[in-house]
């Protein structure tokens, strides 16, 4: 098959223009609703601990619930347009990680302390962070790597536990959704 | 030295294969959706998404959702293949030659 220089140049720019359309589609799919969302909800409950102690931290539910519904909504939505097809094994390593997370403290007993019950209700879905972006290659790897390091720096070193998941690792999830939202390319 | 692949230089095939590798391996993209993105009418597109998956550049999936039937299209390995070899030669043919 042979095409002359003007011929290329004009497919060039066709696939050029039609890349540019799809990126510019797929900034929507980017998963900064998610960051967004769960980064306004731990600013919440840190909040929420801070002014409240242990009662707040025990009522936190009430807006982990909303959140996860919130969640699927978002997920239903975008899937109707763009969609990664359900890995089935991933969402039962998932579910694994999460039942024993939960499990072992109720079995074991747990801290009365907040900060470390905090802390540890942080760490769990940010080792899930973790175990996404290693699975599929993706930012969250990241994420999960700083705001573990971030609330463990907190719980040893810092007495503003709270103060500080509010801006520093609230802030991370949400600065990370405008990023990748806006600037990623 | 890559060669040009006469199904994917197609305008329209080209613009779909353009789109579909845009996305990431995981992903896959709504038939509606990528008619809309591409202006092109239900049977245009579908024509030219059988021969693509002929050629197995791409895999359909047609599902249910919300109990509505939907189709989902997906870019496969040796589609990227196909595409970014079709993309090279391309470009090769604007190169100045150097003798």
């Amino acid at each position: 098959m042979n095409i002359s220089p003007e011929e290329a140049a004009r497919a060039l720019g066709e696939i050029e223009a039609s890349r540019a359309a799809m990126r510019a589609t797929i900034r929507g799919f980017r998963g900064h609703y998610y960051l967004w969302l769960w980064g306004g909800i731990w600013v919440a409950m840190a909040l929420r601990a801070e002014f409240h102690a242990l009662p707040g931290l025990r009522m936190n539910h009430w807006l982990i619930y909303p959140g996860i519904a919130t969640t699927f909504l978002i997920l239903l939505y975008q899937g109707t347009k763009i969609r990664s097809p359900v890995n089935k094994r991933f969402l039962g390593v998932l579910a694994a990680i999460v039942v024993f997370s939960f499990v072992w403290p109720l079995v074991l007993g747990h801290s009365a302390n907040a900060k470390s019950g905090f802390a540890y209700g942080v760490l769990v879905p940010m080792f899930c962070y973790i175990v996404a972006g290693i699975w599929f290659g993706c930012y969250l790897l990241w994420i999960g790597l700083l705001i573990s390091a971030l609330i463990l720096a907190s719980l040893f070193f810092f007495p503003a536990l709270f103060w500080w998941s509010v801006v520093l690792c609230g802030g991370t999830l949400i600065g990370t959704g405008f990023y990748v939202r806006y600037f990623w390319r | 030295m890559d060669e040009l692949d006469a199904t994917i230089h197609q305008p329209v095939r080209l613009q779909i294969m353009a789109a579909l590798c845009q996305l990431n391996t995981l992903r896959q993209v709504d038939f509606t959706f990528l008619k809309t993105k591409l202006n092109l009418t239900d049977g245009n597109l579908g024509a030219h998404l059988l021969t693509l998956e002929e050629k197995g550049y791409i895999e359909v999936e047609k599902t249910f959702v919300a109990r509505r039937p939907k189709t989902f299209v997906s870019a496969t390995a040796a589609g990227r293949r196909a595409f970014d070899a079709h993309a090279a030669a391309l470009r090769a043919i604007l190169k100045p030659k150097t003798s």
